[in-house]
């Protein structure tokens, strides 16, 4: 494997003041009822969460990462975009990923214009994931899941088309007419940024990524299951004639660092399970629109769903999910471990999770810069220590 | 032992399986975006006709084709199967989904359509009594907003989870989203729905969960020739739950 490791902070932005009775709702996406969003709230989260990013360039990591999700206490970034070019300034050397807008929810050539000034504005620090977006999304979104697949193929072909070709050129295609497809600014990255397709193992997904040579970070499927898709996703992309290296594809883990395993369990588990207990809390409807999913698809999970009934179970969760959480040594050898099992180098680092208090995610990301990282690297950098307040 | 006769059409590509029974004049149902009510509550009439019921595209045994988009698409689809079928003039009933193609279907194409009933039909834009939309209500609590003794559904459906049966109805959702996910209602239907002029029927069920019954007086302003009847006691799929409406679409086409 070619490339010195590289270590990605990724962040949720979670509303994390959820009302005491909030357990009386199946889903905390689409439906749960935004009174309960505090902007008071609102405006200290944001601030602590982009300190925390800006945190995490300064203390060494490679890039810091945000994403599009919408009616949800998941996620307050419903457009990654500003959060993006909030943090541009601010950020001084790592990349910054919008993994990303769904380019479903938004017209093509306005969704390249806006990469673009990102990508000028950060000087060509830009990295874009081009997701279909969670069947939660087009429950909040009004575009129509059963024409989605066609209708994201068509937008990438648009965004690519106005990043690679010099305007103005023309489109027309299903679902959009473009009569001058000219946009200004153009991205500093030639050809354009580094891009990936987000996925949780659909084979149309994997498809489009092979055939574009794009990269493919899967999310939320089992460590067994990622790697097939790497594989499958390697073979398909060589079929279309494109080698993906091995930063294409991006390894996704939760990691939490502490002095001892006991304390990292100690102060970390019940954050993760109530990210998944609670912040990804959602029901089969609107987790599977109609026509979002393949019928064959829809099955294939109604099965796996059904297997994996039951409470959260931290032991079982690690086991087949990438959860590195323990001492910096433990962190350091399984992130080794995965990456060379996963032939990547790019380790996408979920940093933060649910309510994960602002001193917790502090000590992860200091701990992980300062003695994960250092560990793992080739070409061990001095990480600055954050000023942590 | 049911008295329909299955076959199997290639109509335009589309794997289209059509149900029938009987013989005397013809006379085409649409069913609803659902199919687990079936066609033998239809059996009534094969004592006096030729009974026509097919699936459509997306739906129950038929199959997919994906570029439908709208309901003009199923139009044509049918035009293409009736001139399959060497069937020229006929009687057209429509249930729910099904009701709104069949006034699509006789408000373009009168001329083939003898007379036209209408059972709890989709299609109306009626901002006072607007109809429920399935398609944000969750799976498990469709059945029993279809009907208003949930007994008469019961056998219909799986006693357990059971994923195929799930599988089906994702698919026929799919179908649904397809052609009314981003618009559930076009105006341009009632602009052209004067233009119903044969014999008219409209079947309703008076504690319809899906569409209130108050659209049946909706319907009466865009086809005033039409003849209402109410049936108390039923939900929307008053053809399960009532027999006497079953008889009603019959002594209508007699009569």
């Amino acid at each position: 494997m070619s490339g010195a490791l590289r270590f990605n902070s990724m962040h949720f932005m979670p509303y994390i003041y959820l009302p005491d009775n909030h357990k009386d709702y199946k889903s905390l996406w689409v439906s749960f009822p935004n009174k309960y969003f505090d902007p008071e709230k609102g405006h200290e989260l944001y601030n602590r969460y982009l300190s925390e990013l800006v945190m995490a360039d300064r203390l060494g990591f490679d890039a810091i990462v945000v994403n599009e999700h919408h009616n949800t206490v998941y996620s307050m970034m419903a457009t990654p975009n500003l959060i993006a070019a909030a943090l541009v300034p601010q950020i001084k050397n790592a990349r910054i990923c919008v993994w990303g807008t769904p380019p479903n929810f938004m017209l093509p050539n306005r969704l390249a214009e806006e990469y673009a000034i990102l990508d000028v504005m950060s000087k060509g620090r830009l990295e874009i994931a081009l997701p279909l977006g969670t069947g939660m999304e087009y429950w909040s979104n009004p575009v129509n899941p059963a024409t989605a697949r066609e209708k994201f193929k068509e937008s990438l072909k648009i965004m690519l088309q106005a990043w690679t070709e010099d305007g103005p050129t023309t489109h027309y295609g299903s679902f959009y007419t473009y009569r001058f497809l000219n946009p200004w600014p153009r991205p500093y990255q030639k050809p354009h940024p580094p891009c990936y397709v987000v996925g949780t193992g659909s084979p149309e997904t994997i498809e489009i990524a092979a055939e574009l040579g794009f990269g493919y970070a899967s999310v939320f499927v089992t460590q067994q299951r990622a790697r097939e898709l790497n594989e499958t996703l390697r073979q398909r992309a060589a079929h279309y004639g494109h080698t993906l290296r091995p930063d294409q594809l991006p390894l996704l883990t939760f990691v939490y660092v502490a002095e001892t395993q006991e304390r990292a369990e100690q102060e970390y588990i019940v954050h993760l399970q109530r990210f998944f207990e609670d912040y990804a809390r959602t029901t089969p409807q609107y987790l599977a629109p109609p026509g979002y999913l393949s019928v064959d698809q829809l099955k294939m999970r109604a099965a796996m769903a059904d297997k994996m009934h039951g409470g959260f179970d931290f032991q079982a969760i690690s086991k087949s999910f990438f959860i590195a959480v323990g001492t910096p040594d433990k962190v350091a050898n399984q992130i080794g471990e995965w990456s060379q099992w996963m032939k990547t180098n790019h380790i996408n680092c979920v940093t933060h999770v649910a309510d994960m208090p602002h001193w917790k995610h502090v000590k992860n990301l200091t701990l992980f810069a300062e003695e994960v990282m250092p560990r793992l690297r080739s070409r061990v950098q001095p990480a600055l220590r954050a000023a942590a307040e | 032992m049911s008295k329909f006769v299955r076959e199997t059409y290639t109509v335009d590509g589309v794997k289209t399986v059509v149900h029938s029974a009987g013989s005397g004049e013809p006379v085409v149902f649409f069913h609803g975006a659902g199919t687990i009510d079936g066609f033998d509550f239809a059996e009534p009439w094969t004592e006096r006709y030729r009974v026509i019921a097919p699936y459509h595209p997306g739906f129950g045994e038929s199959g997919d084709d994906p570029t439908f988009t709208d309901l003009h698409d199923y139009v044509m689809h049918y035009l293409e199967l009736f001139d399959t079928l060497r069937l020229d003039r006929f009687n057209l009933v429509g249930l729910s989904l099904g009701g709104y193609l069949a006034a699509k279907f006789a408000s373009e194409h009168g001329h083939r359509v003898k007379k036209l009933a209408l059972i709890a039909p989709a299609g109306m834009i009626d901002a006072m009594h607007p109809m429920l939309d399935l398609l944000a209500v969750p799976g498990e609590q469709v059945p029993e907003l279809l009907v208003s003794d949930f007994e008469v559904l019961k056998k219909r459906l799986p006693e357990k989870p059971d994923i195929d049966f799930m599988a089906d109805r994702y698919r026929e959702a799919t179908t649904v989203a397809r052609l009314l996910w981003e618009h559930p209602g076009d105006p341009k239907f009632m602009r052209y729905l004067h233009r119903i002029k044969m014999p008219t029927l409209i079947v309703w069920g008076d504690e319809d969960k899906v569409i209130p019954v108050q659209q049946s007086e909706t319907w009466r302003k865009f086809i005033p020739n039409a003849d209402i009847k109410i049936f108390k006691g039923a939900g929307h799929l008053v053809h399960l739950e009532k027999r006497e409406a079953v008889d009603a679409v019959a002594r209508f086409l007699v009569g």
